[in-house]
């Protein structure tokens, strides 16, 4: 903890942890795993586009491009057999047990520490949306208090961890139709083939798009967000995205006096001019 | 534009080609051209307009024809409505005459009758079981249709990227066998035999001028357009991507061992395809040797399409909405942000 601490102050700038370093490895993995598999699977989805072929070759075409598509396929099933398992130890380790140790436990008790996990969206997000629409549709100049994690950093992490599933799931029994038809009729593999590919193409689009957008070309990230890199997030981003959040943990670390106030406008250079002085009342 | 001024440059180009050809040289002989046919059909750019006003190119590639299956075979073979040169315009080439080639095992003169037997009895026959005259028998397929001539590709054995005769193997041959020629063309006899001539894509290509044009698919009531649903599955796709070692048309609609002439209607007991025999077409040695039957369960040809696929429409038609429901409301946020961004002060109602 005392190597990573909540919040890190650089240059007068204040920096708020979010990612361990085991998450940021797993999310390194995640990605490398995914671009390498949309690289070898799309030209197979659009086999007749003009660029396909030449996308494959730069895979070995067919001969071996399926083979790299299947080695990172199993890095990134194995990536989600470990995350799974990591998210259970923790949670198990960190809140289940100190739990156990002061109350006892029950099925309701265990039920609500895994329903208030801070990535399991709830009625705030909801709201959140709500609100967000009423920004964007210049109905309020208030933007949303987002919590820990917001809707959209929900709607990331639940989206691949389905698409995995399901990617998974029909990806494995493509890949062992002699197996998998000792069980199941042939058209199941009909139905893979469809699940694997469109949901595939879903994924790819909601990442390279929406994702993108909000973590690297949005005009306050543009053009690389560093998080994923650091596990630190800027006071700026914090306080845009995460103010309910951002406030707490002021709070916790005893700096209410310098909360800044939340953004209404997108606009930055009020908030620099905003922040100087403070600066040099901290100074 | 361009039709007229070929039509009106034919006659004088062909004089032209007469002057010079008749200043040269006897041409070289060549071993099947006794009539001196390449005489004239040697110069690329021989061509005539015919009377459908289609630019027909009557140019031979010797190199080529010389390679081919068809090199020993005289001009007159085929063609023997030609009697004196010049010639009349030439009929079509039927491919079931009986061409100047004595067949060795019997000693006959060699014809492609006996593939009009397998043709005869498969699903691509001109008349029906009962030997009437099919509904639009126009539109099923000759020898032509389907080999375009000449596609010659050697064995692989002992090469595998070049293409052309392979050295090693025709010294096998000659450690017993002493003629050259002799060696050449019995090579090239076998290995055209044992090697495809065609890739999986051109196969597929090929069936698909017939069975994936939509006019024909609607007429004969088939339920697929074949090599388009074909190109949807994995094989399909491999085939596109030149794989050689996938499946096409051919590997599943002919059963082990016959002729690829006898191709049978799904609704035939005798047929590979059909509902009792299907399961053991994946399981075969070259394929998917473990594979249950049910693995045959596959749908090929299923397509996305309401009356011949219900399920997998609906099942498609699931990622379809789910793909739209989630991706086009993300992008209208983006939108909206984007445009956000551009009038961060603009508000209705400010908030204290």
């Amino acid at each position: 903890m005392e190597k990573h601490p909540v919040i890190k102050t650089i240059n007068g700038q204040k920096y708020f942890y979010r990612f361990t370093l085991d998450q940021r490895i797993q999310h390194v993995i995640l990605f490398w795993a995914v671009i390498t598999l949309v690289l070898t699977g799309m030209p197979l989805k659009f086999t007749s586009a003009a660029w396909a072929p030449y996308l494959y070759a730069l895979f070995g075409g067919i001969k071996a491009a399926p083979v790299v598509h299947k080695i990172a396929g199993v890095i990134l099933l194995l990536l989600f057999t470990y995350h799974v398992v990591y998210l259970i130890y923790n949670i198990y380790k960190e809140q289940i047990i100190p739990l156990k140790n002061k109350e006892g436990l029950n099925a309701l008790k265990v039920l609500k520490v895994v329903a208030t996990q801070p990535l399991v969206p709830n009625l705030k997000d909801a709201k959140d949306i709500g609100a967000l629409m009423k920004y964007l549709l210049y109905l309020t100049n208030k933007r949303p208090d987002g919590d820990e994690f917001t809707w959209k950093e929900k709607f990331d992490y639940w989206a691949p961890f389905w698409g995995m599933v399901v990617i998974g799931l029909s990806g494995l029994i493509m890949w062992n139709k002699v197996l998998a038809t000792k069980i199941v009729p042939g058209y199941v593999i009909n139905f893979s083939l469809i699940a694997h590919s469109d949901e595939a193409l879903l994924a790819a689009l909601f990442l390279f798009i929406w994702h993108w957008y909000n973590v690297h070309f949005s005009t306050s990230v543009f053009p690389m967000g560093t998080v994923f890199i650091t596990g630190y997030l800027s006071e700026e981003l914090m306080v845009e995205d995460h103010y309910e959040y951002y406030v707490k943990v002021m709070k916790e670390a005893g700096l209410e006096h310098e909360i800044l106030p939340p953004h209404g406008e997108h606009s930055h250079a009020p908030q620099t001019e905003r922040r100087r002085p403070q600066e040099g009342g901290h100074a | 534009m361009l039709k007229k001024s070929i039509n009106k440059n034919v006659p004088a180009f062909t004089l032209f080609l007469t002057l010079v050809f008749s200043l040269l040289p006897a041409s070289i002989s060549f071993a099947a051209d006794v009539g001196n046919c390449l005489l004239c059909h040697k110069y690329p750019g021989l061509s005539r307009v015919d009377e459908k006003g289609k630019l027909r190119l009557l140019f031979i590639n010797e190199d080529i024809f010389n390679t081919s299956v068809h090199a020993k075979v005289k001009c007159e073979g085929c063609h023997t409505d030609i009697q004196k040169i010049p010639h009349d315009p030439a009929k079509k080439v039927d491919c079931l005459s009986e061409c100047h080639i004595t067949e060795p095992s019997t000693e006959q003169k060699f014809s492609h009758k006996d593939v009009e037997t397998s043709i005869v009895n498969s699903v691509h026959s001109k008349v029906d079981k009962n030997g009437v005259e099919k509904k639009f028998s126009e539109d099923i397929p000759t020898c032509k249709e389907c080999h375009d001539e000449p596609l010659y590709r050697p064995m692989s054995f002992f090469k595998t990227i070049r293409s052309g005769i392979s050295e090693e193997a025709m010294s096998r041959c000659k450690s017993c066998h002493k003629k050259d020629d002799f060696i050449f063309r019995f090579y090239s006899h076998v290995t055209s035999r044992l090697h495809r001539t065609k890739n999986p894509l051109n196969i597929a290509e090929m069936c698909g001028r017939c069975h994936d044009n939509a006019e024909l698919v609607a007429r004969h009531k088939l339920s697929t357009r074949a090599a388009f649903s074909y190109g949807e599955t994995f094989h399909g796709k491999a085939a596109r991507f030149l794989d050689e070692r996938i499946p096409d048309c051919l590997d599943c609609h002919i059963n082990k061992g016959e002729s690829v002439h006898q191709i049978l209607s799904s609704t035939d007991p005798k047929a590979s395809i059909n509902e009792n025999n299907r399961g053991k077409i994946c399981a075969t040695t070259d394929c998917h040797p473990q594979a249950s039957p049910r693995l045959a369960k596959y749908s090929v040809h299923a397509e996305f399409n309401l009356e011949q696929s219900p399920v997998q429409y609906f099942f498609t038609f699931f990622f379809i909405v789910l793909t739209g429901g989630t991706l086009l409301p993300l992008m209208g946020i983006i939108f909206l942000d984007l445009l956000r961004r551009l009038f961060p002060n603009a508000v209705i109602k400010r908030r204290k």
